[in-house]
């Protein structure tokens, strides 16, 4: 059943289509039972409808129709005003084009004649040159750990990474940001960039469906890479579990020397937080297969949880200290939550 | 403390402790899990580990418990005994008590006795491998329980065994047997070491320490050691008892009994009378308590000890009771002190009677003074209505059926002036000059110009017999047997004895009646009211009938009569074959109360005895803090304090506890 609605920005209406399978998925429609669904079958649909959703039946709902259209009342927000290459519809240092007028100038020969404010000229009998804001885009950078302790928890970590990425991305083309998608484990294992207009969702889509979990994670060298090759400033998302045995200071110092702005959710599963482990175990890591041999008590647990509320501070704190906006999410909660009441809370978004 | 399994203990540790240690090296077998990453469970273990006190230990915390479990097992299999008491090699006689007092009821419910067989057998278990035991029990008399072994067990077995009686303790006969069997096998043993280590065998004493003839013994060998068993003191007993018949008036039965409280606190009681299983009267009585329970020397004789509680308190721990009642038939006669006390067999007496009968009295004497003289007095002064004169050839020619009817005297009392005669049936005779014609007795010498130097006043023959004015001018010395009991007595010689034979009572008096002034002062009178009522019992009741446990019956045969049944107070019977015989003995009376002779012959004859304690010494069941045997202290152990206590059950239980620690502790670390 198609709701008509009306875009805030730009008046853009857009049709959702209301699942007919209860809790559906990303997009619905389409008949292969993949987690995002099919590729074709996002284009075809996105084509007529840009917001149309499609459900897959089989397998968890990554964005639901209804949860997409409010996406689209969203924006998201840097902390501070970037310079990029393209118009866009985010205000810039720089002076435009657009309807918005900013100042006056005296003219210099080469000027453009067509900005000369002609009714100045008549009263004062000098050339003044009319300057307007310029409106730039904005380049959203979603960096997603795609290492192999992504691919547990339940419900799964990547699962819910990749959602909030999907989301993330859904709100940047909606307003003719420049995304870029970036999934890392000890490097770079993807990139795509110049993503812009909604249109390009489906290769959104496409991208977290194709990427590979797997992998040690690493990172420092992934965030080396990153800025090596984004040379613009944006917003940057990072999204990972930071069980990282190499530490996670170094990585954010690349980010931090780009002068990016960033922000960082940190995906844990129940399972980490609270570990339903009981007797002798050997424990083996998924990514490096290291071992550790524990007999589980109720002391350990407790030493446990101590150790991981006190390393998610010290990420917070770090972050904190260099004005990087920190959220840890557990994937018991819904990431809908964390995307329209706490992004928006924490200025992400709006 | 010693190890009675040390090689098993040894064995099984040699197998078990490596095998634990094995056990607890071997891997742990862990289960898998994959998780998404190990590196905030390290930490967390790596902090567990350092900041736990005693890192080292706790990581085998549990295989120490496991070590210390095993190990109290191990101790525990050993066999370990807590010697208290340190016992070299050596060979030892056990004397275990079994006498009256040791029938007291303790306050577990079990009598003295059963305390005493625990305390020896811990003994026996404390012995090494190859020391030798013997055990004697005694009462009265002793006992041989086991001879010489070295087979604890069987000592064992044999201890077990050992009964309780109602009879008085006297140590002498079995210190007697102890040093006997010792020289024995000493004497015996071909191995000169061994007859070097029974030369120092000791002797154990497992009793209450009241013992009656201890001060008049001695240890010839060896070192003695007492073990004193039993704590309770509260007890009443009848210590005294006797019926007699009104001479003058045969129907009439009085009965004294003597109650005396031995215990720490006052008490009242009812005294029953019974005849037969009927309850004719009672009487209450009220005791003090025996001040002097602890403090009174144990060998002291008991009329001493209420000497002295009588003085201390202002309520005697010892009253009279007296019964009067009409009754001219036989019966068994039943004095009761109604009290649940710790000893109860000294809380009944019972006598058997007989129905009144004549006394008859035979004075044999050729002198006419003489026969006056008792003629006056038995028929006059006794007014003994069946008495008859004989002069001494008269007696030699008299017919055996005018002296003897059913095989026994035809009189009660024969009294004979100057005579010896060897026409002697069972009966009771007095000699005055002249003596019975039996062997171990004979006449000696005369002695002249001598005095009475001593006499037992507190013999029933002398009683109130007043011998301070008596003289005689000469008497001839006797020769008599051991057993004769020697009432008085000159400077070297015998004046008068008094022997006791089966069947048989004779009182002899050295002296002729007519070399002294003894029938012109009243104590003759005196002393022939005593023999008449001490020998024929009065002829009223059956004086000879009444016997202390352990006594020898002396029963006499009924003519025609072959064998006769004793049931005993439990209920046994025995049969004796008496064919041939004057008199039948039995000597199995070991309990108090009535034992019945059955005679087989044409009137079945019965006889009835009653054996009671009344024996103040047994009745007070305090035990004796300090026991001495002749003059000598014995060291004194309480048998209380186990001689070989087993320690395995302590072991297991810390076993046990070490378990559950170990339980305990596993389920902390594990539970979540």
């Amino acid at each position: 059943m198609p709701i008509w609605r009306r875009g805030r920005r730009r008046g853009i209406i857009g049709v959702c289509w209301q699942s007919d399978q209860g809790g559906g998925s990303l997009f619905s429609g389409h008949t292969e039972p993949t987690l995002f669904g099919s590729s074709t079958g996002i284009r075809q649909t996105m084509a007529e409808t840009p917001s149309a959703q499609l459900t897959n039946r089989d397998s968890p709902s990554l964005l639901d129709a209804d949860f997409l259209a409010r996406l689209e009342q969203l924006e998201i927000v840097s902390r501070k005003i970037h310079a990029s290459r393209q118009k866009g519809e985010r205000r810039s240092h720089r002076k435009g084009e657009s309807v918005e007028f900013a100042d006056y100038r005296n003219y210099v020969v080469g000027d453009d004649l067509r900005h000369i404010d002609w009714n100045v000229y008549a009263r004062l009998d000098r050339l003044f040159l009319k300057l307007f804001m310029e409106e730039e885009d904005l380049n959203v950078s979603l960096l997603l750990d795609v290492s192999k302790s992504m691919d547990s928890g339940e419900p799964s970590k990547s699962l819910y990474a990749r959602r909030v990425a999907a989301a993330m991305a859904y709100i940047g083309l909606c307003n003719y940001d420049r995304v870029t998608l970036c999934a890392y484990n000890d490097g770079i294992t993807a990139y795509r960039r110049g993503l812009r207009s909604r249109r390009m969702m489906a290769q959104v889509v496409k991208f977290l469906e194709d990427v590979p979990i797997e992998g040690k994670s690493h990172f420092a060298a992934a965030a080396k890479q990153f800025a090596l090759r984004q040379g613009q400033k944006g917003v940057v998302l990072v999204l990972s579990d930071f069980l990282d045995k190499g530490g996670f200071e170094e990585g954010f110092r690349y980010l931090l020397g780009r002068e990016m702005d960033i922000y960082v959710i940190q995906v844990l599963s129940p399972q980490e937080t609270e570990p339903d482990l009981t007797g002798d175990l050997r424990l083996v890591d998924v990514e490096d297969e290291d071992v550790a041999e524990i007999t589980v008590s109720k002391l350990l647990l407790d030493k446990y949880k101590a150790n991981l509320q006190a390393y998610c501070q010290s990420i917070r704190q770090y972050c904190t200290q260099r004005g990087i906006a920190y959220y840890l999410a557990i994937t018991k909660h819904p990431f809908e939550t964390l995307v329209l009441n706490y992004l928006r809370q924490r200025g992400l978004v709006r | 403390m010693k190890f009675l399994s040390l090689p098993t203990g040894l064995l099984v540790a040699a197998v078990a402790i490596p095998a634990l240690l094995l056990l607890y090296f071997l891997k742990l077998r862990r289960r898998e899990r994959t998780v998404s990453s190990t590196l905030l469970w390290k930490r967390a273990v790596q902090d567990l580990q350092v900041n736990a006190p005693f890192q080292k230990l706790r990581k085998n915390l549990l295989l120490f418990l496991q070590l210390l479990i095993l190990a109290a097992v191990l101790f525990a299999l050993a066999n370990p005994v807590a010697n208290f008491i340190k016992r070299p090699k050596r060979n030892i006689v056990i004397l275990i008590d079994r006498s009256a007092s040791m029938k007291t009821r303790e306050a577990d419910g079990r009598i003295r006795l059963a305390h005493a067989k625990d305390g020896a057998m811990d003994l026996v278990d404390s012995l090494q491998g190859d020391s030798r035991a013997m055990v004697l029990s005694f009462a009265d008399r002793a006992e041989v329980v086991s001879s010489f072994t070295e087979d604890h067990r069987r000592l064992k077995r044999q201890i077990e065994q050992i009964k309780p009686t109602d009879g008085p303790s006297k140590l002498g006969e079995a210190l007697q047997l102890a040093v006997a069997y010792s020289a024995n096998f000493a004497a015996g043993a071909v191995d000169k070491a061994v007859r070097g280590s029974m030369e120092t065998a000791d002797i154990d004493l497992f009793s209450d320490g009241r013992i009656k003839d201890a001060d008049q013994q001695f240890v010839t060998r060896g070192r003695m050691t007492y073990y004193r068993v039993g704590a309770a003191t509260d007890n009443a007993g009848i210590v005294a008892f006797d019926v007699r018949r009104d001479i003058e008036r045969p129907g009439k039965v009085s009965v004294f009994v003597q109650v005396e409280n031995f215990g720490p606190k006052q008490i009242t009681s009812d005294v029953s009378l019974s005849l037969g299983r009927k309850m004719e009267t009672v009487q209450q009585v009220t005791l003090g308590p025996a001040a002097a329970t602890t403090t009174r020397p144990a060998n002291s004789v008991a009329g001493a000890g209420r000497r002295t509680t009588r003085a201390t308190q202002t309520l005697p721990s010892s009253r009279n009771v007296i019964f009067k009642m009409g009754h001219s038939a036989g019966g068994i006669i039943t004095v009761k002190l109604h009290r649940a006390d710790a000893l109860a067999t000294d809380n009944v007496v019972t006598a058997p009677i007989d129905p009144p009968r004549a006394i008859r009295v035979l004075a044999v004497s050729d002198r006419s003074a003489i026969r006056d003289f008792l003629q006056q007095a038995f028929q006059v002064a006794f007014r003994i209505k069946d008495f008859t004169l004989m002069t001494g050839s008269q007696y030699e020619e008299a017919g055996d059926d005018v002296l003897a009817v059913e095989g026994r005297s035809t009189f009660d009392l024969v009294v004979f002036d100057k005579h010896d005669t060897d026409r002697l049936w069972p009966g009771n005779y007095v000699f005055f000059g002249g003596i019975p014609k039996i062997p171990g007795i004979s006449r000696g010498d005369e002695v002249e110009d001598q005095v009475f130097v001593t006499w037992r006043e507190d013999h029933p023959l002398l009683r109130y017999v007043r011998l301070d004015n008596i003289f005689a001018l000469k008497w001839s010395r006797l020769s008599l047997p051991s057993h004769a009991v020697k009432l008085i007595e000159g400077e070297d010689s015998t004046i008068l004895a008094f022997i006791t034979d089966p069947g048989h009572r004779y009182v002899i008096s050295a002296f002729d009646l007519m070399d002294s002034n003894f029938i012109k002062n009243p104590a003759s009178v005196i002393f022939l009211q005593n023999a008449m009522m001490y020998l024929a019992g009065g002829g009223l009741t059956g004086a000879t009938r009444l016997i202390t446990p352990g006594d020898t019956l002396s029963i006499p045969i009924p003519p025609g009569a072959r064998s006769v049944r004793v049931t005993r107070p439990g209920g046994a019977v025995d049969q004796i074959d008496v064919a041939d015989r004057n008199t039948a003995t039995y000597a199995r009376t070991r309990d108090c109360g009535i034992y019945k002779a059955v005679f087989d012959d044409a009137g079945k004859t019965t006889e009835s005895y009653a054996a009671n304690i009344l024996d103040a010494n047994e009745s007070l069941i305090a035990p004796n803090e300090h026991f001495t045997i002749g003059a000598e202290a014995v060291q004194t152990v309480s048998s209380e304090i186990k001689a070989n206590e087993p320690l395995w059950p302590y072991a297991a239980a810390a076993a046990l506890v070490v378990l559950l620690l170990e339980w305990w502790i596993y389920n902390k670390r594990v539970m979540i």
